[in-house]
Parts: structure tokens; sequence; C-alpha cells
């Protein structure tokens, strides 16, 4: 046998191991697999997080008070408390919650974990909080505000008149109002810090799942919690695997190895809605893509600059390519289906039209355009936006430097409003024209010192005292006539004026293999439980 | 005169005879000598990574917090994590806590650095050892016989194939070898360590899930584990066997070269039995040197092949942690890479000794 031939038979026989020892092996029936990018998790407790991928997590961990109707997002329907009351002065809510359910501890659950969950999440004070302390909820009066006057009721106390339905979203069918097991909580307290470092790896609520494992960067393991008060879900099990590569998410579902695969790019989504087997699943999410323009800075502190910059993308043809599967071309602050907000073409008026935006530039004292920079950060719609913006803007003769950077970096530049100009995105967490309208319409105070850093309209350094009035009105408006009319005044105007150049409303999209029946989403949660295989 | 030239005379003798009662054994000032410059290199690196944390445009207070923290958490953040005090300050607390081997917690997990590194190495380390077989293995069988049969087809393939392994991206090499190995031919695992039908099956031990399979004794799940680690091994073992069999090749022509071999072909031996009793045995020292820095590159962390594999290891885990501004993590993996290169000289060095009389 010559060397050469020994060789050869080598590699054949490596070959033919290796092929005996792979399995292919589809995913268990009791399991719902998903490759998914998890980096992102930093915490599971409720008054903390803020991601995308662990809200999702925890809202199926943990119940809130009420939840949003699976077919209709901005109805409330009940979740851990059976009803509700509203006083007749409209300014208490009380809620009724469903008896004998008890934590996976063992422990029972009553109203004082509820009312503990609620003062918890202000006396933490993290971005959550803003939604108790935007209805007038606080550290002082607390004790006043929320109560618990026996184990099944828990009443909240309001210093003005809102609307029901908006109390509901903001504050019931949120995380802040997902009951914690206080007890299992306080005795793993660490230097007055309610059990939040316990909690960055644990839940320790009442939901469908419980967390059993997560492992940065690796994977994360839910099991269905035996002792749910409601319907058992259909699969017991649901584990994610990180999966970062796109192309490597593609592989897996292609190879039944995952039933679910979560961040496609849209020419893999294109490709697999042709295969046999998958299925594209797509809901709007109640997140914006956009250019926000920093009004402290020339030119952008000119308003026929930023309605100029509106008329820069060509919202359909990106539509239709690049963003086919990662949004829809929006421009107004409040999002698409959310109550209150505009509908088709009312909500998208802006189109690509150059002459139009050299005209607004003219009439705004640039009619040889300007040098600005435009930064992007690194998520799939950045370098495609941020290129094509600045390519039509250079045919009206504006210069926009793309500097891309770090997601981190990003946020860092633009809470210091250290910018010209960024495309980014907000999402907002309740399905009415309020979510956007008191973060990205109203401005409390404009100054450096206030540094309401939370606030995207404070660090364009945008404020409209005229719209801050209209926000204050409809948010206490109770008519419910009244109350669209005002935000439909508001919408239209900020178009126009406001600080942003809102592009897109992003897509929720997914590739689930046929095997998974009845995948249940729509832009403020993915129902697991519901699922089956 | 006679006085101090007696005294100019005597010093150096009382010098020589001082020293010579004080003196360390060579050994032992060797192995001091290796142990401080062991220590200024970490001290060196602690101070470096301290203060790239510090100048990088992250803000680790907002890796913790989110986009949306309102300011009193963030000041609130700011204060637990120490950043308020003077810079100073953070260095002296930074290694008096790195003296204790406190890295702190991760900020992103909230779990020790210190878990979350071993919890990742191992993986990281069972893929480069795998790789770091097959790249030696084949790599300096083909280097050396390459250079015996010097231009001839064998001399040729293996150019080729260190061509690929130098030019080719791992990244694009891995997603090519998922598709033909995986996904058409299915010869292979898919990505992640090991099927998620096995993923309840295994309990690991030591990390090394190969090994835990072993130990487990169900060898339908240490076959899975193989299948799955034999392809981002092998991508990872092509640039170190292009490394190893070149750098190997040319150690040995110039020892083909030499009078030694001529005559020792002149005696009769045979051509194999001088290639590798006598020839390779002189390069051997060179080989090890070229070994030991691929494996500490391997080790390092493997980003691109661990990410397209969905390796959950070593590189990805500090890529991430940088990202993020997740600098207790950033400084413990940076001196864990410092203590690898740190020991593959070491380990080097005694091999060395063993290899070569004259470096004894």
């Amino acid at each position: 046998m010559t060397l050469r031939t020994r060789l050869l038979a080598g590699v054949a026989c490596l070959a033919a191991g290796s092929a005996a020892l792979s399995a292919q092996a589809a995913t268990p029936d009791n399991t719902l697999v998903m490759a998914w990018n998890i980096d992102a998790i930093s915490t599971f407790d409720p008054a903390q997080i803020g991601e995308v991928v662990t809200s999702e997590l925890v809202s199926n961990i943990c119940d809130s008070l009420v939840e949003f109707a699976q077919d209709e997002e901005s109805r409330v329907v009940p979740a851990f408390a059976k009803s509700w009351d509203v006083s007749d002065d409209k300014l208490t809510l009380t809620f009724h919650l469903t008896e004998g359910a008890t934590f996976p501890s063992g422990n029972p659950v009553t109203a004082a974990d509820t009312v503990w969950s609620l003062k918890r999440v202000l006396s933490l004070g993290f971005g959550n909080a803003a939604a108790l302390t935007e209805y007038g909820f606080s550290t002082e009066n607390m004790d006043e505000l929320i109560l618990a006057p026996d184990d099944k009721t828990v009443v909240l106390k309001f210093d003005k008149v809102y609307p029901t339905n908006l109390l509901l979203q903001a504050i019931g069918a949120y995380r802040v109002a997902a009951t914690l097991d206080s007890k299992t909580i306080m005795a793993n307290e660490k230097d007055g810090d309610f059990g939040n470092a316990y909690l960055n790896a644990r839940t320790e609520c009442v939901g469908p799942y419980r967390l059993v494992q997560w492992n940065q960067g690796e994977g994360i393991v839910l099991q269905a919690n035996e002792g749910y008060y409601g319907e058992a879900p259909a699969i017991p099990r649901i584990l994610i695997r990180h999966v970062a590569e796109t192309g490597t998410q593609r592989l897996l579902v292609e190879q039944g190895d995952v039933d679910i695969a979560r961040d496609l790019t849209p020419d893999d989504l294109t490709e697999l809605a042709a295969t046999d087997g998958i299925s594209i699943k797509s809901a709007l999410k109640p997140q914006l893509i956009f250019q926000t323009m920093n009004v402290l800075r020339p030119p952008f502190d000119n308003p026929k600059v930023r309605e100029a910059m509106k008329y820069l993308v060509d919202y359909q043809g990106l539509g239709d390519t690049v963003m086919q599967y990662l949004g829809k071309p929006w421009n107004s602050f409040a999002q698409s289906g959310a109550w209150g907000a505009l509908e088709g073409a009312e909500g998208q008026p802006f189109s690509l039209d150059l002459e139009k935006a050299k005209a607004l530039l003219t009439e705004a004292g640039y009619p040889d355009g300007f040098e600005s920079t435009l930064l992007i950060g690194s998520l799939p719609w950045s370098s495609p936006l941020g290129q094509h913006l600045q390519q039509n803007a250079a045919k009206i003769g504006v210069k926009l430097n793309i500097e891309q950077m770090a997601n981190a970096q990003l946020f860092a530049r633009a809470r210091a409003r250290d910018f010209d100009s960024i495309i980014m995105a907000w999402q907002t967490s309740i399905p009415d024209a309020h979510g956007n309208a008191s973060r990205l319409v109203m401005n409390p105070d404009n100054s450096d010192e206030a540094k309401l850093t939370q606030y995207p309209s404070w660090r364009a350094g945008y404020q409209d005292l005229a719209l801050n009035e209209k926000v204050l009105a409809a948010a206490t408006e109770t008519d419910d006539e009244k109350r669209r009319a005002i935000y439909r005044d508001m919408q239209v105007e900020w178009m126009k004026t406001g600080e942003m150049a809102v592009m897109f409303q992003s897509y929720n999209v997914a590739a689930v293999r046929d095997t998974v029946k009845n995948w249940t989403w729509n832009g403020f949660r993915t129902y697991y439980s519901e699922a089956s295989k | 005169m006679t006085d101090a030239a007696t005294l100019v005379g005597a010093t150096p003798r009382r010098r020589r005879r001082g020293r010579r009662k004080g003196a360390l054994s060579p050994k032992v000032a060797a192995v001091l000598a290796r142990a401080g410059s062991v220590l200024v290199t970490l001290l060196g690196l602690a101070g470096l990574t301290f203060m790239i944390g510090r100048l990088l445009p992250l803000d680790p207070v907002l890796a913790v917090l989110g986009d949306n923290a309102t300011p009193e958490a963030y000041r609130a953040m700011t204060i637990q994590l120490g950043l308020d005090k003077p810079l100073i300050v953070q260095f002296g607390n930074y290694l008096l806590d790195l003296a204790r081997l406190d890295f702190g917690n991760s900020l992103l997990s909230g779990r020790p650095v210190v878990d979350e590194i071993a919890r990742v190495f191992p993986a990281t380390l069972e893929l480069a050892t795998v790789a770091m077989v097959i790249g030696t293995g084949i790599g300096v069988p083909l280097g050396v016989v390459a250079a015996v049969y010097r231009n001839s087809w064998i001399d040729h393939t293996a150019r080729i194939l260190s061509l690929i392994g130098y030019s080719a991206p791992n990244f694009w090499l891995g997603l090519m070898g998922l598709v033909l190995f995986y996904a058409t031919l299915g010869w292979v695992g898919g990505p992640g360590r090991l099927d998620f039908i096995y993923e309840f099956d295994l309990t690991p031990v030591t990390g090394f899930f190969l090994l835990d399979a072993l130990m487990s004794g169900n060898l339908e799940v240490f076959g899975n584990v193989f299948s799955h680690i034999i392809l981002p091994a092998s991508i990872l073992a092509l640039s170190s066997l292009a490394y190893i069999s070149r750098m190997t090749r040319s150690f040995m022509i110039e020892q083909l070269e030499q009078e030694y071999v001529v005559t020792a072909r002149a005696k009769g031996l045979g051509l194999w039995r001088i290639v590798w009793l006598h020839v390779f045995r002189n390069v051997a020292v060179q080989v090890i040197t070229v070994v030991a820095l691929s494996y500490a590159f391997l080790l390092e962390g493997a980003v691109l092949t661990e990410t397209v594999f969905a390796w959950p290891g070593f590189g990805r885990y500090m890529t991430n942690a940088l990202l993020s501004a997740d600098m207790n993590s950033v400084v413990g993996c940076t001196l864990l890479i410092g203590v690898i290169f740190v020991a593959l000289n070491l380990i080097c060095d005694i091999l060395y000794r063993i290899l070569d009389p004259r470096t004894r």
C-alpha cells in the first residue's frame, strides 16, 4: 500500500467514523426548543428588567394582575387578579386576587405579597419605577396609596382621575405588578437590596413556568410550574439555546434541531418562507425605529430642517427590501395598533421627496445643505438605514458623516446629549398612545441639570410646552372621544415639528417549524403556554 | 598605599566569600527570577486592563441599569460600583481585590466572575485541546514528510493546506463546514456542545463534556459530544496545522542539510530512522515553542468559531463582556489569558531542559 493510498484510506475512515457517531435528533415532544440571541439578559428581577428578551421570559414566569388580550392587545383581561372595580370618583382601583395560589416555594400568595412587590419597585427606583411614579406613587406616599385590606384584595389610590384602561395597561399588566414571594426573597436580602442580587438569576413568583437554569451566553431552561393556579402549559419544558449567529440559527431550524429561530435576517426569512415544514410568524412590536435630532444644536434647532429629514427616506422601498420582516413603515409617535394611534396612511404620511426636502432646507436658510454627524449602533437595521439616509441626504447637499459604535456607547452619547443625530429605537410598554406621548413628546424640564435621561425628548433637547399640556390633558381625560381627538392633533403636529423622524415600527419575527402548533404572540407578549406539539 | 592595596585586594575576596555564604542556589535563584518576572507581567497586565476599562467610552452603569434608568438609580449604582471614588482609590481597591483573587461579580449576570470563567473556560479548553491534538498530530508529520519529500506532491499538498489554513477565515469555513458536513451530509452534529435531546442526560462534573460523558459511562452521549466537537475543532485546527507544518518543514529542511545526516546515510541507517531519531530530535525544541504558541492563541478564545458553532466558551464570553462594558469580567478574562501565556512559557522551559541537555 502506497503512502497516498494509506492517507486516502485514513481520511475515509475518519469520515465514516464521524458519520456513525452523529445523531440526527429531532426535538423532544415535551420540550419547545428555541435558538435565540440572549446575550442581553442581565437579571430576572421584574423591578429592573428592560431588555426585550427578559421581558418576554418574565411575562411567562411572573403573572401580572391583568394582561393584554391575545387577539387585541389594547384590551385588558384578568390574569392573577380575577376581577377589578373602580370607585365612583374614579380615584380608587381595587383588584380581587385569585384564591388558593401558591408560589413554587409552597408559600401561599397573598395580597400582602402583591403590595410588597409594588412598593419594592418604588424603593429600588430602577427605570421600571416610572410606571408607578408617573401616576403619583412615590416612596413617601406608597404606604397610604398601595394597600392590602385583606389577603385577597389590593387597592391602589390615585391623586388624579386617569382613564381606567390606561391604568390597567400601564400598571396592572406591566411587570411591576408581578406578585413576588416576599418571604423567600427577604430571607435572601443583602445590604437592603430587597433581594435584587438574589433575583439576578432566579425567579420567585407565580406564573405558568419557572426558571430552572440560566447560564449567560449559553442557555435557559424553563419548566412548567406544577402548583400553577391556571391551566397547565401544553409543553412542560422550554429550552432556549443562545445562538448569536443568524446563519447558524437558520441551519438549526432547517435541520429540525430547534423548533423556533428568533433572530434571522430578511434573506434567511425569505428563503425559509419557501421551505416545507417551516412557517414565518410575525407580530408588530410597540418599538419604533427613528432618527432623533439634537434640537439644541444647529441645524436641527430649526423645525424646517427636521421636517426636511423626514422626506429623505424611501419608506416603502426599504420596507420591501432590507426592512422586509424587520419593520413596517410608520411615522407617528403612537405605534400602530395602540389606543389613540392614527390608522393606515394617516400614521405614515411621509415619503421620499427630495425636491420637497430641498425646498424646506432652503426655507430654513440652508440652500447649500450642511454637514453633520449621524451616530448608528450595531443592530441589523443600523447600517442599511444609516447608509440610505446618507445617500439621499447627499443628493440635496447634506453631508452626513456616519459613526458606528456599540449600542452601550450609543446610549451613553444619547443620554449625555452628545450627538447631532442618532438612528436608534425605543419601545413602550403600553398599548396606548400615552406610552410614547409621555416620553417622546412630553419633556417636563429641558434644562441640563434636570438630567431626565429616561425621556428621549429631553435627550434631544426637545420641549414644546403646548404639547406638554396636551399630553397631560389626554392622560387625565376620561371621555374616550375627546381623548382620541387630543392624540390625533398631537400626532399630526409632532410628525411635522417633532425631534424625531420615525421610520419604522419593528416586527417580532420567527421561523417556526410546523411541528409547533398554536404559536401565539402579539406586540406585548409571547404566550409559551399556548404552544403545543 | 600598602594598606589601601591590601584593602583593595581584599575586598573582592570578602565579597566573593559573602556571596557564597548568603547566595541562593542557581536553581532557587532561577525560580525566584521567574516568579518575579511572572508577578511583574501580571501586575502590568492588571494595571493596563484597569486603565483600558476606564478609558473605554462604555458606561458600566448603563450596562447594569439599561437605557431607561432614572438619574437617581444611576447615581445609586455608580456609588454601589465604587465608580464615584477617585481613580487612584479605585485602582488601590482593584489591586487589593485582585490580591484576594476576587474579581468581583459580573455586571451582567451578578455572579462571581471566577464562577463564570470556571463555567465557560472548560468548553474552550476542551475545544482547543482537541484542535491542538489534530493540529499537532497532522501538522508535525506533514511538516516532516514535506521536508523529506521537498517539492513533491506531498509538499505541494501541504503548502495548499497551509495556504487555506492561513487565508480562509474561520468564520466562513465554519459556516461552510456546517452547511456541508452537518446540514447536507449529516456526518457531524450541529452547533452547540451536544444535541438538545441529550441535554439532560449529561451532568457536567469537570466541564469537559468528552470526559464527563466517559465518566458517566454513556457511550451514546460520548458519541454525540464527539460528533459536535469534531467539526469546530478541525476548523480551528486548520490554522494551527498550517503554522505548525510550515514551521516544522522549515526547521527540518535546515537540519536535513547538515553533514551528520549525510554521514548517517553513508553508514547505512534507514531514512525514517534518521529523520525521526536524529533530525526531528534536534528540531523538537523549536517545534514545541511553535505548538505552545498555537495552543495559547487557541485558548485565548476562538471567538468567531465559538460564535458560528454556538459554543459557550471563553472567547464569546469575553467578547460579550467587553461589548457590554462588564469590566469585572474583562479584567478576569485578561488576567487569565496572561496566566495562560506565562504558564505555557514555563512548561516550554521545562520541556527544553528535558529535551536539550545544553539548557540544563
